[in-house]
């Protein structure tokens, strides 16, 4: 009985502990899971939804050398504009997206973007993860990616392109 | 009048509470850094798929941890280490004998950043001495039936009784 009194008596030192833990973790998280460009491959994916976190644990399994983990958002993860995009690695983007987004991406080869998804027989890569639109879908690799040298963006679109 | 004085910080409660007090803050700094390893073995283990559930365990221990002690240093260590310090400044400090009817009220609060204390008093005659006892010691002294007491800054240092 004394425990809980003296507990009421300070309960606002016992809330404030629970919201700065929270607070506290969620930035140590932050840190955790991310790292700079050269240890990780970014895929941004212009699609209806996308399961990030498995999609990122599956490409992770096969991952290229000198890489510590991938990460995949949607493009409203950088909705308030930052320079993100310019420092992506791999992008998919819809048959309409704004053809100049597009002409500063880079195609896995020839002079057009690889189709990931054809939505006239609704079949295509990673369905297990991305949810597509009704139109088809291509992946690019990010003219600004620092893993062009180094192969390991192509390497990751490649693994996307091979996702059931 | 000849009695025994009997100190209500005497050496044997000076040292159990400085004991307490250490023993206390021992336990506790173990325990928190207990739960910061634990904190750290769950980033450790930390990967793409279970990033989310460890930072919710994260956040679960430090707050359980974080509460236990909390709640130890509020209401046990600080406590203890004002009682040592109240009681440093009754040995420390000039004293007053008061003889007379010692009375121990139930009426008691908390002086702020200090210990809980209880009012006395002291009736000799016409005359009535208000003085404060800790409360933790306020049972002693109501115990003990003493003939008179010593006064050190309004505060009950000692009680004498009658042989």
């Amino acid at each position: 009985m004394r425990v809980v009194k003296n507990i009421f008596s300070q309960l606002h030192t016992f809330v404030l502990w629970l919201l700065a833990s929270a607070l506290f973790w969620g930035w140590i998280f932050t840190f955790v899971t991310d790292t700079s460009p050269e240890k990780k491959v970014t895929v941004y994916c212009r699609v209806p939804a996308v399961e990030d976190t498995a999609m990122a644990a599956a490409l992770e399994r096969d991952m290229p050398e000198g890489l510590r983990m991938v990460q995949v958002h949607s493009f409203d993860y950088v909705m308030f504009g930052t320079d993100a995009f310019d420092r992506g690695d791999v992008f998919i983007v819809p048959a309409s997206e704004d053809p100049d987004f597009v002409k500063d991406l880079l195609p896995l080869e020839g002079e057009r973007g690889t189709e990931i998804y054809d939505a006239e027989t609704g079949k295509g890569a990673a369905t297990a993860y991305i949810q597509y639109g009704d139109e088809d879908y291509y992946i690019y690799l990010g003219s600004g990616s620092v893993h062009l040298e180094d192969g390991a963006a192509m390497a990751v679109a490649r693994a996307i392109l091979a996702l059931e | 009048m000849d009695g025994k004085v009997t100190e209500l910080y005497g050496g044997d409660i000076h040292a159990r509470l400085e004991r307490r007090m250490k023993r206390w803050r021992l336990v506790l700094c173990i325990l928190a850094a207990a739960g910061l390893g634990a904190c750290l073995v769950l980033i450790a283990l930390t990967g793409t798929l279970n990033a989310q559930r460890m930072e919710l365990r994260c956040v679960a221990v430090s707050t359980a941890v974080g509460w236990v002690v909390l709640y130890g240093w509020m209401f046990v260590v600080t406590p203890a280490r004002r009682e040592l310090a109240h009681a440093a400044m009754l040995r420390r400090e000039e004293r007053q004998r008061l003889e007379g009817t010692v009375t121990v009220t139930d009426e008691g609060f908390k002086i702020r950043k200090s210990v809980a204390v209880r009012r006395v008093e002291v009736r000799s005659g016409e005359e009535t001495h208000r003085l404060l006892v800790c409360e933790s010691r306020a049972k002693d002294l109501a115990a003990a039936c003493p003939a008179a007491v010593y006064a050190c800054h309004g505060y009950v240092a000692a009680y004498e009784v009658t042989a």
